[in-house]
């Protein structure tokens, strides 16, 4: 029995000595808060539509099918619209829904200065307001982006969606447009003094191998930039999307309409548009719901009007002609869709 | 004084069996064969295999073997262990008490950590409101709102240094976060760098920097919340279990006292060993007065748990909430017909204010607490929604960024106002009923170690009375 008392003594000094330690040794010290899992990056996605090879050229016309709705022989005047016309239930509501853009310098957007939205895109709009109301600003405005633009046509959410938007066949099987009311073309903005990969200059979308290139999702740009082999497609929500991108290095060019890239150019000195023939035609046009057959019509009433009385004209050296140079003629429309 | 049998028990023993069954037996250490070698009349290994240390511990160990055999060697055995014993009972009564002392300094600590977190948070979405609501006037914001977004970003940088001191835990969470923070503050300025030039792209900017700000700075905040959080209740929970260390302590020596006292009083012929029943009797008294008096500690903690420190917490979370919804009604306003999801994330966090706001006035640390007028602003927020839906975003915007009498931003500020006050008040109140709670902690350990030495002292006392009849 002698043998056991150290023992038990060993143990219970182990026992304390142990407890002891523990209740020090534990004590406020905590894991690491955890960091999220799932990190997201600002990601410039490259989830686009499919690629269809875009028309250009003297086939803009049938490919594109610019054909509309021809124009009544005269107007309803301002306040008189046909009871019945979808122009009446625009007119019963006090304004017109229109869908824009807020941030395409020179085509729609927001002047920080003043909070209005404007632009030439914004005029179109402001002379079918006039010929509806004899007003040019009852307009209720809906900043939308480029992917948004057939949507909320087809859910009735705005009446009209004046946003640099290209009359395609694809798109005319979902949506009605107007006739063409501007004829822009595809090309790409680079950081100044930008050269090949061998160290040519760069003289078109095609020396841009192995590079970046954003265009906005669901646009034609992105479509057209897809069929392009060997340079990396980038996609953002909106142009100015891509300008951030840019400016941040994180894509080495931007494609889109000689238009809107004179918009971001413009508002970024160390970017250039590269000089040289656009790579595709973009006809612009006013999109509406397909089933307003009787405002397609009206609206080409009134383009057919800004053309004929030079309003066009005047809009176009306001917004576009520092930019592009002197106003062409205006686009001629193209009538002869039947329902 | 005659004994019974041990000797004859000793006699029996066998150089190389196991031990045998003592009086010690109790202990239910099981005998190994190694054991073998303690036997005083063996021939220790040592001896022949190595006369240096070993042999000499060996000497010691059978010296000391000797003054443990017979009758006097058990009482000095029995002696030690109750010494033992009730010395360990009077550390464990100490280090219950330290232990719930230690648990709610550090519940209070973390609990002024995660307020911290909480602060960090409600600047960062009160800068992205200030920011947000800014843009809506243009590039020429008022100087006012720029000098309230550059103190919450000013002070969210300097509550995550303080904070990273404070619990190194936090720290690779933390540092995360001050980038975040830092890639936001440039994305703002550039953005209103492009504003002061009037370039679209500046609105760009502000919304890439507000929906970086909501996809990667706030889940690493919620984290920090929810881990300071937990360490809370991990604390408050410890503080709650303390006790075990004395009720444990407590019962296992009382075995071990009245165990000796039964032993010395079939050996000795004495009913009770009066000092070692005193020792005992000092050991159930500290044990019942020190698992009262820690039951009602923790159970004032309890009461601040429930009270208080909730009532911070909802505070604390119904003033993010509401942050996050005034930033969303000027994103509803820069989206510009858009805003449908934006006005969405409104409701959510205006429905977590509510939720929050309901929760409190349930809580009872929040009578006498006047209500705070979340329901002025959300009225003021109905008037916008019903502007911009008819049409009138101007109408909307003026609401919604004018200072005046019924505008957004007063109807907001005094909800500001009174809440930060309110939080104020809750997160001393919380620091002020835990130092309470503690406040005896530390003189109770002092007397619990006291009386594990006074019992000791008894012990050893009443053992050594009956070993002076030996001498």
């Amino acid at each position: 029995m002698s043998r056991r008392r150290p023992r038990t003594r060993a143990v219970l000094a182990v026992l304390a000595a142990s407890l002891l330690a523990a209740a020090c040794s534990t004590a406020g010290v905590y894991e690491s808060t955890p960091l999220p899992t799932h990190r997201s990056a600002p990601a410039p996605s490259t989830t686009a539509s499919a690629p269809s090879p875009a028309p250009s050229g003297s086939d803009v016309v049938s490919a594109n099918c610019l054909q509309s709705y021809a124009p009544p022989a005269t107007l309803p005047a301002p306040g008189h619209m046909p009871s019945g016309s979808y122009m009446s239930t625009i007119a019963r509501r006090g304004r017109l829904i229109a869908g824009v853009s807020a941030d395409t310098l020179l085509l729609g957007s927001r002047n920080p200065v003043s909070g209005r939205i404007e632009g030439f895109d914004i005029d179109m709009l402001h002379a079918v307001s006039q010929a509806l109301f004899n007003d040019p600003n009852r307009i209720e405005i809906r900043v939308i982006t480029a992917a948004q633009r057939l949507p909320v046509l087809k859910d009735g959410s705005v009446d009209i969606v004046a946003r640099n938007m290209t009359i395609t066949c694809a798109r005319w099987k979902e949506i009605a447009f107007s006739s063409e009311y501007y004829r822009s073309g595809q090309k790409v903005m680079v950081q100044l003094g930008e050269k090949t990969k061998s160290g040519a200059k760069i003289t078109g979308i095609q020396d841009l191998v192995g590079k970046k290139v954003c265009a906005p999702n669901g646009s034609t740009s992105m479509d057209k930039l897809r069929t392009f082999k060997g340079l990396e497609p980038v996609g953002a929500d909106t142009h100015t999307g891509c300008l951030v991108l840019f400016q941040q290095g994180k894509v080495d060019a931007i494609t889109g309409d000689d238009t809107v890239l004179a918009g971001l150019a413009a508002q970024d000195p160390y970017a250039e548009v590269v000089q040289g023939p656009a790579f595709t035609a973009e006809p612009y046009g006013l999109g509406i719901n397909q089933t307003h057959i009787d405002f397609v019509e009206f609206v080409n009433g009134v383009l057919a009007t800004m053309r004929a009385n030079g309003q066009w004209t005047k809009s176009y050296n306001t917004w576009l002609a520092d930019a592009l140079g002197k106003a062409p003629s205006p686009p001629v429309a193209v009538y002869g869709r039947t329902p | 004084m005659t004994t019974p049998t041990p000797s004859a028990t000793t006699g029996r023993v066998p150089p190389t069996a196991p031990a045998p069954p003592s009086p010690g037996q109790q202990t239910g250490i099981p005998a190994t064969p190694a054991s073998g070698r303690g036997d005083a009349n063996a021939q220790p290994p040592s001896a022949t295999s190595n006369q240096g240390v070993p042999g000499r511990l060996g000497a010691v160990r059978a010296s000391l073997r000797a003054s443990l055999a017979g009758t006097p060697g058990r009482l000095r055995g029995l002696a030690a262990l109750t010494v033992l014993a009730t010395l360990l009972f009077g550390l464990a009564a100490g280090q219950a008490f330290r232990a719930a002392d230690g648990a709610i300094v550090r519940a209070a600590a973390n609990s002024d950590q995660l307020v911290r977190m909480q602060a960090i948070q409600t600047h960062v979405v009160q800068a992205d409101a200030d920011a947000t609501n800014a843009f809506l006037v243009g590039g020429l914001e008022p100087p006012a709102q720029r000098a309230d977004y550059t103190a919450a970003i000013t002070a969210a940088s300097q509550l995550i240094a303080e904070a990273a001191q404070h619990q190194p835990a936090d720290g690779p969470a933390l540092g995360a976060l001050n980038q975040e923070l830092v890639a936001y503050a440039s994305e703002i300025e550039q953005a209103r760098a492009n504003n002061r030039q009037a370039l679209p792209v500046g609105a760009q900017y502000l919304k890439d920097a507000s929906a970086n700000l909501r996809s990667d700075a706030l889940p690493l905040l919620k984290n920090l919340v929810d881990a300071n959080n937990q360490r809370v209740a991990e604390e408050f929970d410890n503080a709650g279990r303390a006790s075990l260390w004395l009720v444990v302590a407590g019962l296992l020596t009382l075995l071990v006292l009245v165990l000796g006292l039964v032993w010395l009083a079939r050996r000795t012929r004495r009913y009770v060993n009066v000092p070692l029943a005193a020792a005992a009797l000092v050991v159930l008294v500290t044990l019942v007065l020190g698992a009262l008096g820690l039951t009602r500690v923790s159970s004032r903690v309890d009461t601040a748990r429930d009270g208080v420190y909730a009532a911070t917490l909802s505070t604390a979370q119904a003033r993010i909430a509401a942050f996050d919804a005034k930033s969303n009604e000027s994103l509803t306003l820069i989206a510009r017909g858009s805003g449908s999801a934006f006005e969405k994330a409104w409701q959510a966090s205006s429905a977590a204010v509510t939720a929050e706001l309901s929760e409190l006035g349930q809580n009872p640390a929040s009578s006498g607490l006047a209500p705070l007028p979340w329901s002025d602003y959300t009225s003021v927020h109905k008037q916008i929604r019903t502007l911009d839906d008819s049409g009138d975003w101007e109408g909307a915007v003026e609401l919604a960024t004018g200072t005046g009498h019924g505008t957004s931003n007063a109807a907001f500020g005094s909800f500001n106002t009174s809440s930060r006050e309110q939080l104020a008040g809750l997160s001393d109140q919380t620091a002020q009923q835990l130092d309470q709670a503690r406040r005896w902690l530390p003189l109770g350990g002092a007397l619990g170690v006291l009386a594990g030495v006074l019992a000791a002292l008894c012990a050893w006392w009443g053992v050594s009375l009956r070993l002076e009849e030996y001498r």
